[in-house]
C-alpha cells in the first residue's frame, strides 16, 4: 500500500492560471475535446492485441473518477479520496440490479448512475463545508465507511461480501446493442467508454468555464468574502462535488459491465489512494493531466510489476514528481511551453 | 430613529469581555468612526454589527427591524455590507472578473463609475493578487460598496497603507458616502484621519465607550484625553 504525506493544503501549483474570461479559449477548448474524441473512436484499429487493448480501455475507465477528482482540485481546491468509492458503488449496483432484480444492462448502468448520485449527494452534505486535510480524511472515512458495508456478512446475498459479485447478465443481455461477449471485448467495448469520457471531458471543461464555474473560483479564492457579497458558498460546492460524483459513477458502472465483476477492492484504501495519485501524478491544473495521469499509471501498473516492486516505483515516482514539478507532468509541460513562448517573444 | 443602530452590544469570549454595552447610530450619507487603542474591541465591534459573530447580548437595528440574528448573507442582500482589514480579494482572479461576479448578486447599476471614482480603471484587467497592496485595499472598498449597500462597516481600511494612500482612501469613504447616500461606520487606526473624515466618533477602550459625539467634542473629552490621544492631541 502507498502512503503519502499530503499537504493539509492543495500546493499553490494546483490552482490554474488565473482565469480571464475569454469566450475564444472556451470554444478552442471544447473543439480540441470533440477532435480529441473522434479521433480517439480509432483507437481499437491502432491498438491490435487485446490486451493492450485492455489497459488502454482500464485507463479510460479509471480516468472518469479521476476527472472528477481533477475538477474538485482544480475549481475548489478540494482534494478527494471519495471518488473511487462513486466508482465502485457504481460498480456495485451495476451487479446488484442485475443478479437481484434481473435489470437489463442499460438500465443497470442508469441505476448505478443514480446511486453514485445519491451517495455523492450524501457525502456531500457532510463534506463539502471541510476543506484541506479535514475533506481528504472526510472523504477517506466515509469511503471505508463503504468498504466495510460492502464486506459485511449479512450483506453476503447482495454485494458477494469478501467473494466479491460475479454479474450473470444471461446470454440474451444487451448494452446498447452490444452482447454480453462484446462488452468484455476491450475493442467492441472501446467506442463505449471513451465517447462518456469525452463527454464528461467536455461538460466538465464548459462548467468550468460558465458562470457557475467563476462562482466555484470564488469560493475557492475566498469563501468568507464569498457570503459576505451575498453568495451562497454550501450550495454550489455542493453541486460540483454531486456533478463530479456522477461522472465518477459513470465509470464504475462501465466498468462492472466491462468486467463482469466486481471485487470488494474496488472500494479499499489502495484504490482510493492510487486514483489520487495518478491524479497528483499527472497533474490536477488541467483538464487533460488527471487522464495522462491515470494512464501513466495503468501502464506501470501492467509494466512495472516485477518482483513485487510495483509499489515501490510508484512511490518514487510520486516523490519526483511532488519535489521536481509540483504541478504534476502536465503542469511541467505548460510550465515549459510558457517559459519557451516568453523566450521565444524576447 | 436611526437606518441602523446597535444597543447594548456585548460580546463575550468565555469570561472575557471584548465589547461590553455599547450603543451606536448610523445616518445615511454620514461617516461615523470609531477609534480606540489596540485591543478595544474594534475589530469584534465589526463583527458583532455585519453577522460574522453573534452578540452575547443586545440588539442591532436596520430600519426598525431587529436583525440581530440575520445572517451575512441575508444583510448583505438587504443593503448592509463590510470590508476587512485583512485584506479579502479574489487573488486569482482579475479585478474586472471580481468586480463582476460580486456585481451579478448585489445589483450596481453604475460598475463603471465605482471602478473609476477608486481609481481602478488601470488595474481593472490586472490579477489581483499580483497588483499594489494599496490598490487591492480599494478592491477590497469596491467589492463592499458594489450594489448600493445603504450601510457600509468598514474595517481598518487604511491598514498597511502609506500616509498618501490612507489620505486617499479616506477621501475616497468621505465622498462616496455622500455621494451614494451611505451611512458608513469607519473602524480606523489613523486617528488623525478619522478626526478629519468622520462626521461623529466613537471612542472605545477595553470594550467599552469612553466618548461619543462630534469631533471637537470627543476630541477636548477629559477622559479620551487622558487614555487615548496622550498630550498630542
Amino acid at each position: 500500500m502507498s502512503t503519502t504525506v499530503l499537504p493539509d493544503a492543495p500546493p499553490a501549483d494546483i490552482a490554474p492560471p488565473p482565469a480571464r474570461r475569454r469566450p475564444r479559449a472556451t470554444l478552442v477548448g471544447a473543439v480540441a475535446i470533440v477532435v480529441v474524441l473522434l479521433g480517439g473512436l480509432s483507437v481499437p484499429y491502432v491498438i491490435t492485441d487485446t490486451y493492450t487493448m485492455g489497459l488502454a480501455l482500464e485507463a479510460a475507465m479509471l480516468g472518469l473518477p479521476a476527472l472528477g477528482i481533477g475538477f474538485l482540485a482544480r475549481h475548489l481546491g478540494l482534494i478527494s479520496l471519495g471518488h473511487s468509492a462513486f466508482f465502485g458503488s457504481a460498480a456495485y449496483s451495476v451487479g446488484i440490479a442485475v443478479n437481484r432484480w434481473e435489470l437489463g444492462l442499460t438500465a443497470a448502468v442508469g441505476f448505478a448512475v443514480v446511486v453514485g448520485a445519491a451517495i455523492s449527494l450524501l457525502m456531500g452534505i457532510l463534506v463539502v463545508r471541510s476543506s484541506g486535510m479535514g475533506f481528504l480524511m472526510l472523504t477517506l472515512a466515509l469511503s471505508m465507511a463503504l468498504w466495510q458495508l460492502a464486506l459485511q456478512t449479512s450483506f453476503r446475498p447482495l454485494t458477494g461480501a469478501h467473494d466479491g459479485l460475479l454479474i450473470s447478465a444471461g446470454n440474451d443481455a444487451s448494452f446498447l446493442g452490444l452482447g454480453p461477449a462484446d462488452v468484455q471485448n476491450p475493442g467492441l467495448f472501446w467506442p463505449m467508454v471513451w465517447v462518456t469520457l469525452m463527454l464528461a471531458a467536455l461538460v466538465l471543461w464548459l462548467v468550468g468555464r460558465s458562470r457557475f464555474g467563476v462562482l466555484l473560483e470564488g469560493i475557492r479564492e475566498n469563501e468568507e468574502r464569498m457570503r459576505f457579497s451575498g453568495y451562497d458558498t454550501f450550495l454550489p460546492r455542493l453541486a460540483a462535488f454531486v456533478l463530479t460524483g456522477v461522472v465518477a459513477s459513470l465509470g464504475g458502472a462501465l466498468f462492472a459491465v466491462n468486467a463482469g465483476y466486481v471485487s470488494p477492492d474496488i472500494l479499499g484504501f489502495t484504490r482510493a489512494g492510487d486514483t489520487l495519485i495518478a491524479v497528483l501524478i499527472g497533474g490536477p491544473a488541467s483538464l487533460a493531466g488527471p487522464l495522462v495521469g491515470t494512464a501513466l499509471f495503468v501502464w506501470a501498473q501492467a509494466n512495472l510489476n516485477f518482483g513485487g516492486n510495483l509499489h515501490l516505483f510508484t512511490g518514487l515516482a510520486l516523490i519526483a514528481v511532488l519535489v521536481f514539478m509540483p504541478g504534476g507532468l502536465t503542469g511541467a509541460v505548460q510550465r515549459l511551453s510558457r517559459r519557451l513562448r516568453r523566450g521565444g517573444r524576447r | 430613529m436611526s437606518l441602523f443602530e446597535a444597543r447594548g452590544l456585548t460580546v463575550r469570549y468565555g469570561a472575557l469581555a471584548a465589547l461590553t454595552d455599547v450603543d451606536i447610530a448610523l445616518e445615511p450619507g454620514l461617516v461615523h468612526g470609531v477609534i480606540g487603542p489596540n485591543g478595544a474591541g474594534k475589530s469584534t465591534f465589526i463583527d458583532a454589527l455585519s453577522g460574522r459573530r453573534r452578540p452575547s447580548q443586545g440588539t442591532v437595528t436596520y430600519d426598525g427591524e431587529d436583525i440581530t440574528r440575520r445572517s451575512v448573507r441575508w444583510r448583505r442582500a438587504h443593503g448592509i455590507s463590510r470590508s476587512f482589514q485583512r485584506t479579502s480579494v479574489f487573488s486569482s482572479m482579475t479585478v474586472r472578473d471580481q468586480l463582476e461576479m460580486v456585481a451579478r448578486r448585489n445589483a450596481e447599476p453604475d460598475l463603471d463609475q465605482l471602478v473609476e471614482t477608486l481609481g481602478l480603471e488601470e488595474v481593472a484587467d490586472q490579477v489581483c493578487g499580483e497588483i499594489a497592496y494599496g490598490t487591492q485595499r480599494s478592491v477590497d472598498l469596491a467589492i463592499a460598496l458594489i450594489g448600493k449597500p445603504r450601510v457600509v462597516l468598514l474595517d481598518e481600511p487604511c491598514a498597511g497603507l502609506v500616509a498618501d494612500e490612507s489620505v486617499r482612501m479616506l477621501d475616497h469613504v468621505r465622498t462616496l458616502s455622500r455621494e451614494r447616500d451611505v451611512a458608513a461606520l469607519l473602524v480606523e487606526h489613523d486617528v488623525e484621519g478619522v478626526f478629519r473624515t468622520c462626521d461623529t466618533i466613537t471612542v472605545l477602550d477595553l470594550g467599552k465607550v469612553l466618548a461619543s459625539g462630534e469631533p471637537a467634542a470627543v476630541r477636548a473629552d477629559p477622559g479620551v484625553v487622558r487614555a487615548y490621544l496622550g498630550s498630542a492631541a
